[in-house]
């Protein structure tokens, strides 16, 4: 088994993912390599279809991987079944979504709860209306993903990211659905509750303004890793 | 913890209606089998038990031996009501006159069942008396009076003893319906049987025990009955008769049990399609769930939980709304019919709650076991787990239910069958022309602006989806036409039998010199009557040549003759006619052309029982004189007319030589029947038979059944809706994306409302089209195998199937989405 550094929150080696299709097995990604100190905010770019979202799927323990390892806060998620993987996402990952992916049945504050009440948190309730509040949505607590606005719906997926004070936080295109005033205000909001609680970020963008604002930029192509380094020195460069 | 999530997101479901269609199904389909079955079963019970008087008990076991004691002390250790008769014909003796005649000795308890009317004088009014006459005295029919010139009070002799004449026999409740038998009928005391010294070795005389007691009593000593029954002892209930009564007490519920398995059917068909929507429309918060961290057994226990919850309320509601339903139709029931329907017992409730819990699990299985499974990265890739949501597996599984449910229901594999496989072709014939025809209809050229245009765009578009949907349309189609049409049928079948001026009453035993005095009579006293059918006894002595057996004695210890050939047994009434009668069909062969040596036309199950064939040789004998005919047709009779029918029927050149007697059936309004007196009284050797009550009590039941099959058909009519209603909202949020869409781009309100009403009406127009085929074929092969009724094709309905299914699939599809249309764009955009 290979021996996880104790320095980083991720750690992936090697790793692969291949699909069957009609045409015979296709490889998404290949050879990616790199590690995620705790803290830190990593953006990973590059075109559609570069393999990106796989990428972050497979990060999450949403999806399971072909070949080469991962480490997520210590454990070995390429030898998790599904349950466990479940088990490690309620522990330890946050998700904010491009399309919010909020539980349209449940209002505002019951979308917050919902992590952690799955977790079994009993201070579930008190957790979501300070993250709201925190997100400036304590006057929406009771209403539907429907009745807020595209923004809203967005600040309200903040919120349950945070809940159960997650050690890393996976985003997809968080700010890709919202016009750019409040594509930004999401952006700082993220930012600003990533720094105050020391969660590790890892975001799949396109916008180059948002990655420059990360510690770190992953540049994938055609499901290789070519590129990583500092967030400022990214598209100077 | 997990409970408490359910909880909330099963209140929220519940308050969004997103559980309100299959809550609905399953409640519908717990209503139609607790409805139908209690008002199959009160209807059942009431006409058994009217019919029951028919034999004046629940049960009769009759023999020509006497019962040993113990059959009366196990009927009274099973709490069973017991009342003895004894049959025998005798002379009776007035003076010089002498008559013979069936006399009836019973004890206190008969009738068990019905009731007995007696007269005080011939001219009299009838009233009921509880039980027959005491010892000493003797009740005796009309034309017993006439034919031994005497009248009330008078005294007679039958056999040693002497009896005093106390009152006329108006009516017995289990006089026989057949017209040949006699209607000199004697009643006395059993215990007056010992005086007459009729009963000697060698008697004819026959035994019959009344049988009354609660259902299951009377199985329970059945049972005990059963194995001790002997081979000259029949025992049989008002079912087993072939009466017209039975016929229509069995046909009553068959059309009662079929129904409901057609709503069955179409709730069925509702739960799965909505069961499916709800499960599709789970698919994002599970993958949401799962990604948040929630485990497969949390999700599966959070939907089981809702699973069970919405069945355990449907049960509920469906259960209690059923009881509201068959008490108010039973009410109005008993109103109509001025009598009160006995109560329901608890099978239908029990029927009711399994058919709701098989139905929500069954149907509701493999979506749930999909949405199970779909997996957390669909969060990330929207389309992931859509491949799962047509599977041939929960086809399999719904179809295999809906066959059990069948069986289970209608307890008859050849409907069930029938039913169940006419349904499945209709399925994958549509599904394959629905595919066909809307690939076809990208030719049609029509602009790409017009409101048909988009609506077939719409129709190709969605093809698999429509595909669906047709199916689920032209099945609820096919079975409300189905059901409609067999109503109809049955009803004016039953009605053509029993037309307003069907004959009440029959004249039998008219001598040759007699029968134009009859007619005059009638005539002048404006009764209406059929033909006078000549009726001649005889026997049929050989087939082919070949003897065929004697029936035997058992009393004398006669053995059968086991080589010789099955014959009938018994003398038969014979008749001889130029034309076939009106309500006989001639299945095989050709009526009489004039064959010479003569020709019969046999009834077709006695040809079957006989293995008698078209061209076979009868010889039949006739007082001492023997002939032979040749078969040339073969009849389908249909038993349950009260017309006079008979098994064999020969050409006019053999039998009219024969002294023949005739009878005729008579329509006479009560009024006149006074009036009969008088022909009875001249003419004493014609008998009266009247069977106005039978009629009253046919009439009766077809009431019953229609008003309940009135019932049975606003049921059918809602689950057939409710299956469009969760077909359509199935397809809501898809509509919704179009209908945003085309508003962007420009659309004007009247384009996108013309194409979703267009849309509706050549589904509607499809489905009714070949569910109008389907249902055709269906009925000609249910109603030949299951109602014995000739099948014909229904023209009507290959123009009404269309028309209904155009108007019905578009005015309620159009309807449900017109809410949708009328938001405006920014409210549909939100509501996505």
């Amino acid at each position: 088994m290979t021996k996880l550094s104790q320095m980083n929150v991720i750690q992936v080696k090697d790793l692969t993912k291949k699909v069957k299709t009609l045409e015979g097995e296709l490889t998404i990604l290949s050879g990616i390599n790199f590690n995620v100190k705790p803290g830190e905010s990593v953006a990973v770019v590059g075109a559609s279809g570069s393999g990106k979202s796989t990428l972050l799927g497979l990060l999450a323990g949403l999806d399971s991987i072909s070949e080469g390892h991962i480490f997520l806060d210590n454990e070995p998620l390429h030898e998790f079944d599904e349950e466990a993987r479940a088990a490690l996402r309620a522990k330890s990952i946050g998700f904010v979504f491009q399309s919010f992916m909020l539980v349209q049945s449940l209002t505002a504050l019951e979308n917050v709860m919902l992590p952690a009440e799955l977790a079994g948190h009993t201070d579930a309730e008190q957790q979501a209306k300070s993250l709201l509040e925190k997100v400036g949505l304590n006057h929406r607590l009771d209403h539907y993903p429907s009745q807020l606005s595209g923004g809203e719906q967005q600040r309200v997926a903040i919120a349950r990211a945070f809940v159960g004070k997650p050690k890393i936080l996976f985003a997809d295109e968080p700010s890709a659905n919202l016009d750019s005033k409040n594509g930004r205000l999401i952006e700082e909001l993220l930012f600003e509750l990533n720094q105050e609680s020391g969660t590790t970020l890892v975001l799949v963008t396109h916008d180059e303004q948002l990655a420059a604002k990360c510690q770190r930029i992953l540049h994938i192509d055609a499901g290789q890793q070519i590129d990583d380094r500092a967030g400022e020195s990214f598209y100077v460069g | 913890m997990w409970a408490k999530l359910a909880l909330k997101l099963f209140r929220q479901e519940l308050k969004r209606g997103e559980l309100t269609i299959i809550t609905l199904a399953i409640a519908l389909a717990v209503m139609t089998v607790m409805t139908l079955s209690s008002i199959t079963d009160r209807i059942g019970l009431s006409i058994e038990q009217k019919s029951n008087e028919f034999i004046a008990a629940d049960r009769v076991l009759s023999s020509n031996h006497p019962f040993d004691d113990e059959i009366y002390t196990q009927a009274e250790a099973f709490n069973v009501t017991t009342s003895k008769i004894i049959y025998f014909d005798s002379m009776l003796f007035a003076g010089d006159e002498m008559q013979i005649a069936s006399i009836k000795a019973s004890d206190s308890l008969y009738p068990l069942k019905g009731d007995l009317k007696v007269r005080d004088t011939l001219e009299g009014d009838s009233y009921i008396v509880s039980q027959g006459p005491s010892a000493g005295n003797v009740w005796m029919s009309d034309t017993v009076f006439y034919s031994l010139n005497i009248d009330v009070g008078d005294s007679i002799e039958i056999g040693a003893a002497k009896f005093v004449v106390e009152k006329v026999l108006a009516e017995e409740p289990d006089a026989p319906f057949s017209v040949f038998s006699s209607s000199r009928r004697v009643l006395i005391n059993i215990d007056d049987i010992p005086r007459t010294e009729v009963i000697q070795p060698g008697s004819r005389i026959y035994y019959r025990t009344l049988f009354a007691g609660d259902e299951k009593a009377i199985t329970d000593y059945y049972a005990w009955l059963k194995p001790n029954l002997k081979d000259n002892q029949n025992w049989y209930g008002v079912k087993d008769r072939q009466s017209p009564v039975a016929e229509s007490v069995n046909r009553a519920e068959r059309f009662l049990l079929l129904a409901g398995l057609l709503g069955i059917m179409l709730a069925a068909v509702a739960i799965a399609v909505s069961a499916k929507r709800y499960c599709e429309r789970q698919y994002d918060p599970v993958a949401m769930m799962k990604t948040l961290g929630g485990s497969r057994i949390t999700v599966r226990k959070i939907y089981l939980l809702h699973l069970s919850l919405v069945t355990i309320f449907a049960v509920s509601v469906g259960l209690f709304v059923g009881f509201v339903l068959q008490g108010v139709a039973v009410d109005q029931l008993a109103k109509t019919m001025g009598n009160t329907l006995p109560s329901a017992s608890l099978k239908p409730m029990l029927i009711a709650v399994f058919t709701g819990v098989i139905c929500a699990v069954m149907f509701s299985l493999k979506p749930l076991l999909d949405l199970f499974d779909i997996p957390p990265l669909r969060v990330l890739r929207r389309n992931l787990g859509d491949t799962l949501a047509v599977s041939k597996i929960h086809l399999g599984l719904s179809a295999l239910t809906v066959y059990l449910l069948m069986l289970a229901y209608s307890q008859n594999i050849v409907v069930s069958t029938i039913l169940f496989v006419s349904s499945a072709v209709l399925a994958g014939v549509l599904f394959g022309c629905s595919r066909l025809l809307l690939s076809g209809s990208r030719k049609l050229g029509l602009k790409p602006s017009s409101s048909w245009s988009l609506a077939i765009a719409s129709l190709q578009k969605r093809a698999n989806a429509n595909s669906v949907q047709l199916i689920s349309f032209a099945l609820a189609i096919k079975l409300m036409l189905f059901l409609f049409v067999l109503k109809n049928d049955l009803i004016s079948d039953w009605q053509s039998q029993l037309p307003v001026n069907a004959p009440n009453a029959f004249l039998v035993n008219i001598t040759q010199s007699e029968r134009a005095i009859v007619s005059d009579y009638l005539t002048a006293n404006s009764i209406t009557t059929t033909d006078f059918y000549p009726v001649v006894r005889g026997r049929v002595n050989g087939i082919n040549g070949e003897k065929v057996a004697r029936s035997v004695s058992a009393q004398d210890n006669e053995k059968k003759d086991e080589e010789a050939r099955s014959g009938v047994g018994r003398e038969l009434n014979l008749t001889w006619i130029a034309e076939p009668p009106k309500h006989n069909e001639v299945t095989q062969g050709e009526w009489f052309s004039g064959v010479e040596g003569g020709e019969t036309s046999i009834e077709e199950s006695m040809a079957e029982r006989l293995d008698i064939k078209l061209g076979d040789t009868l010889d039949f004998l006739i007082g001492s004189e023997t002939f032979s005919v040749t078969v040339t047709s073969m009849r389908k009779v249909n038993w349950s007319t009260l017309q006079p029918n008979f098994f064999i029927i020969l050409s006019p050149d053999v039998l009219s030589s024969f002294p023949a007697t005739y009878i005729s059936a008579i329509n006479v309004p009560g009024e006149s029947k006074r009036a009969l007196q008088g022909l009875l009284r001249d003419h004493p050797s014609i008998s009266i038979i009247d069977v106005d009550t039978l009629i009253k009590q046919i009439r009766s039941t077809i009431e019953q059944v229609s008003m309940a099959i009135g019932f049975v058909l606003v049921i059918v009519l809602l689950c057939g809706a409710l299956v469009l209603i969760s077909q359509v909202q199935a397809s809501l949020q898809e509509r919704m994306q179009e209908v945003v869409i085309l508003r962007t781009l420009g659309a004007r309100g009247r384009l996108i409302k013309n194409a979703i009403l267009y849309e509706f009406f050549l589904l509607g127009v499809f489905a009714g089209t070949v569910a109008a085929v389907f249902s055709d074929v269906a009925l000609l092969i249910v109603q030949y195998n299951m109602f014995e009724q000739i099948g014909n094709l229904h023209p009507m309905i290959w123009l009404v199937g269309p028309l209904a299914g155009a108007l019905f699939v578009a005015i309620l599809g159009y309807s449900m989405i017109a809410k949708t249309l009328n938001k405006n764009t920014q409210g549909l955009v939100r509501a996505l």
